[in-house]
């Protein structure tokens, strides 16, 4: 017995240690720090200058909120949702995230997002009718949209100008005037211009092109709402651009498509048109240094009725396992209704969704910015409806559409053959087969 | 063991064997298992890793191979549905083509390469050291992303290679962006990365006693004749332990796949390895049952492999006497 006694203290000091060793780790891994100031985490997608803008609406909520810490979690598109999908299996989602359209299915429809309409502290009453109900799934509101955004064509006037050629019109021009003046411009220019980046890489254009015919991508019930022929129509429109030169062969596009945004044919100056959102105008128009213009699509005044669509151009979303949803949902307000965040982001999340946010931004915008938001309230008067939710499976559509273009692009498919395997591929991976 | 206890007996005086190797003998035991203790406890954090790291994960994915995980939500058993999915398959089936040509091509021309470096640094070269260093560096960073990255921009359309090849008035295509070039760019990647079995080569010329080539020598046998009679028979445990080795870690490929194609495996699925299909299925369409399978498929593949190596080396690797 004796011998043994005067170890004691020391073991004793030893499991001291190692409880304070364990409780500090736990303190430094968990969301509660001591001071009572609760942790949270926000991620979101996109390139420097967001980051950057985000990284300042942050330490304004924080200053204005000295019991909550933001910590941003960002990535580029293409590695965010591998990263979500990872944390959120490993039971680690952030709390506060950026959601999309063709995403919020997959995890709403699983449980992961808490129903936004239930938090407090947290006003929807203001956002956009034309988007307000976009982000709810069988009534429970999974996401709140940041922003309104619309697919557009974006023009370069300088290589228009360079190549000699007129801007169209874009309340009357057409499928076939896109396909010509495309041509022209590369020949106009010798080929140092090129008339058009490829639009096939992109399934919105052809959601526009569905609605101009009377169909659309997917149909209320999320299965494919078009016909066939209405896809190798528009494959077929590609192939032409690129027998013609109006857009950059295959393996050009390819190198385009893999560089996004900043590598577009207008940021790079390389090219006359290009497809984007219309909240990528004011990247676009930075890193080109250009006076970039929004135009409709063609065949907006000669379809069966307008196919463009006002789009919620992202969505801000609250783990369903955040330990702090309260705290999660005055942020996501600040962002949704406050106008200290409005004035940073300006229309980089989408021109904002709060209609008063939006009026009062308005006269503060950029050039570019304002430019976009002029562009969608014109168009706002023709555009006829929204679409339906987008199945599950459809964040994988973007991959298959980046495939079966290049399958074609490279002359291993026809447009025929490119419709017939992007529908069976997009079927079978949102499971309407 | 037993030359710990020859070390204890050693002292014992020749006076009393009986007693003196009763008691270090006691001594012994006692102080093979403290350090048999001490063994197991540095060997544990190893242990623990296996187990937490390793064999974990390896079960619980060979138990998601039978259901239809989906990483997000709950999941059911679903039998041997995602192993039948594979069977018509086609990019599955396309990105084994993918693969094996990968592995069939890059890792014979990587060996030879190897061996050729090899055989001249061996010749004596001034500052070999050097040498040795800068060519074992490739291996270092192949895997990285940095060099990834760096493959594409110089394999690209307007990058440094067709930038040579413009001086010479070639007009070079888009390496990396065309479905004809694309996996032969990766696949002189992977054969530029031939520092670490060169180093193992060195290691093994070394190795061949002089001897032979001088008794070669004398017999009037030439520069070939030595190659092929000497050198190859004596080197062949070690071109075995490269050819496992490179195999099994070609058919592992991700990262250069991954990054030089942007994760999308393209141009046309022409870079589509197997584990980045897997990783496309696993967390881009949230397949993790079906990744889960396509795992243990590439298990079963490489396992194969070595299996078929290992049954054939009888008949070609010679190992001295």
């Amino acid at each position: 017995m004796s011998p043994v006694k005067p170890r004691r203290p020391l073991a004793l000091a030893a499991t001291a240690l190692a409880l304070a060793l364990a409780s500090t780790a736990c303190a430094g891994g968990g969301s509660d720090s001591e001071d009572g100031v609760v942790e949270l985490r926000y991620s979101w997608w996109g390139a420097d200058d967001r980051h950057s803008t985000l990284q300042q609406v942050i330490d304004i909520f924080e200053a204005q909120n000295p019991d909550i810490r933001i910590v941003g979690d960002y990535t580029d598109w293409g590695s965010y949702w591998d990263k979500l999908a990872t944390s959120t299996a490993a039971g680690d989602a952030p709390d506060i995230m950026m959601q999309e359209e063709r995403y919020l299915r997959e995890y709403g429809d699983r449980g992961a997002l808490a129903d936004l309409s239930e938090l407090e502290g947290l006003d929807l009453s203001k956002v956009d009718p034309l988007v307000a109900e976009s982000g709810d799934l069988d009534g429970v509101t999974y996401g709140i949209a940041s922003g309104v955004n619309a697919y557009a064509i974006l023009a370069d006037p300088a290589a228009f100008e360079a190549a000699g050629v007129e801007l169209p019109d874009d309340t009357t021009w057409t499928w076939e005037d896109y396909i010509a003046l495309s041509a022209e411009i590369t020949e106009a220019s010798g080929g140092d211009i090129v008339g058009t980046q490829s639009m096939a890489y992109n399934e919105s254009g052809f959601q526009i092109f569905a609605r101009q015919h009377g169909e659309n991508l997917y149909a209320e019930d999320g299965s494919l709402g078009f016909s066939e022929e209405t896809l190798t129509a528009w494959f077929e429109m590609t192939q032409e651009l690129l027998d013609n030169g109006g857009q950059p062969e295959a393996s050009q596009s390819v190198e385009i498509e893999a560089g996004g945004p900043d590598q577009s044919v207008i940021s790079a100056g390389t090219g006359a048109m290009a497809h984007f959102w219309t909240n990528q105008l004011g990247g676009i128009t930075e890193s080109s240094g250009s006076e970039i213009e929004l135009l409709r699509y063609p065949g907006e005044s000669t379809g069966d009725r307008t196919g463009m669509y006002f789009k919620p151009a992202m969505f801000y979303s609250v783990s369903a396992g955040s330990d702090h949803p309260e705290e999660a949902a005055r942020f996501v307000d600040f962002m949704l209704n406050g106008t200290d965040a409005a004035e940073l982001i300006l229309s980089d999340l989408g021109l904002p969704a709060n209609v008063d946010v939006r009026g009062h931004i308005l006269s503060s915008l950029p050039p570019a910015d304002e430019r976009s938001a002029v562009f969608l309230s014109e168009i706002e008067g023709d555009i006829v409806d929204g679409n339906p939710p987008p199945p599950i499976g459809a964040g994988q559509v973007v991959e298959i559409t980046k495939r079966v273009t290049d399958a074609m692009a490279f002359g291993d498919l026809t447009p025929e053959e490119a419709a017939q395997q992007w529908i069976s591929e997009v079927e079978s991976a949102t499971g309407t087969q | 063991m037993s030359a710990l206890l020859q070390r204890g007996t050693r002292p014992a005086s020749p006076a009393a064997p009986a007693a003196g190797r009763r008691r270090t003998a006691a001594r012994g035991t006692g102080r093979r298992k403290r350090e048999s203790l001490a063994a197991y406890g540095f060997l544990a954090p190893w242990f623990l890793g296996l187990a937490l790291i390793t064999a974990g994960p390896l079960l619980a994915s060979l138990y998601f191979s039978f259901t239809d995980y989906n990483l997000i939500g709950d999941h059911e058993v679903i039998g041997w549905a995602n192993y039948e999915r594979m069977l018509d398959d086609a990019r599955l089936h396309s990105a084994l083509r993918v693969t094996f040509v990968y592995v069939f091509v890059s890792v014979p021309l990587q060996l030879a390469l190897a061996l050729a470096l090899a055989m001249v640094l061996d010749r004596g070269v001034r500052g070999l050291a050097l040498y040795r260093s800068v060519y074992y560096l490739p291996s270092l960073l192949g895997g990285s992303v940095a060099i990834a990255i760096l493959w594409r921009q110089v394999f690209g359309a307007e990058g440094l290679v067709n930038q040579v090849l413009a001086l010479f008035g070639v007009q070079g295509p888009g390496w990396v962006s065309h479905p004809d070039h694309a996996l032969s760019t990766l696949i002189v990647l992977n054969v530029w990365t031939f520092g670490a079995p060169m180093v193992i080569f060195l290691a093994g010329l070394r190795q061949v006693p002089a001897m032979y080539y001088e008794a070669a020598a004398v017999d009037g046998a030439g520069p070939v004749h030595r190659f092929v009679h000497i050198t190859l028979p004596m080197l062949t445990p070690i071109i075995f332990f490269n050819l496992v080795l490179q195999i099994i870690n070609a058919f592992q490929t991700f990262t250069q796949a991954f990054i030089v194609s942007g994760g999308t495996g393209g141009p046309s699925d022409s870079t589509l390895f197997y584990t980045l299909y897997l990783y496309q299925e696993g967390f881009g369409a949230f397949h993790m049952g079906y990744a889960s399978a396509m795992a243990w498929l590439l298990l079963m593949i490489i396992g194969g492999f070595t299996a078929v190596n290992f049954l054939a080396s009888k008949f070609w690797v010679f190992y001295g006497d």
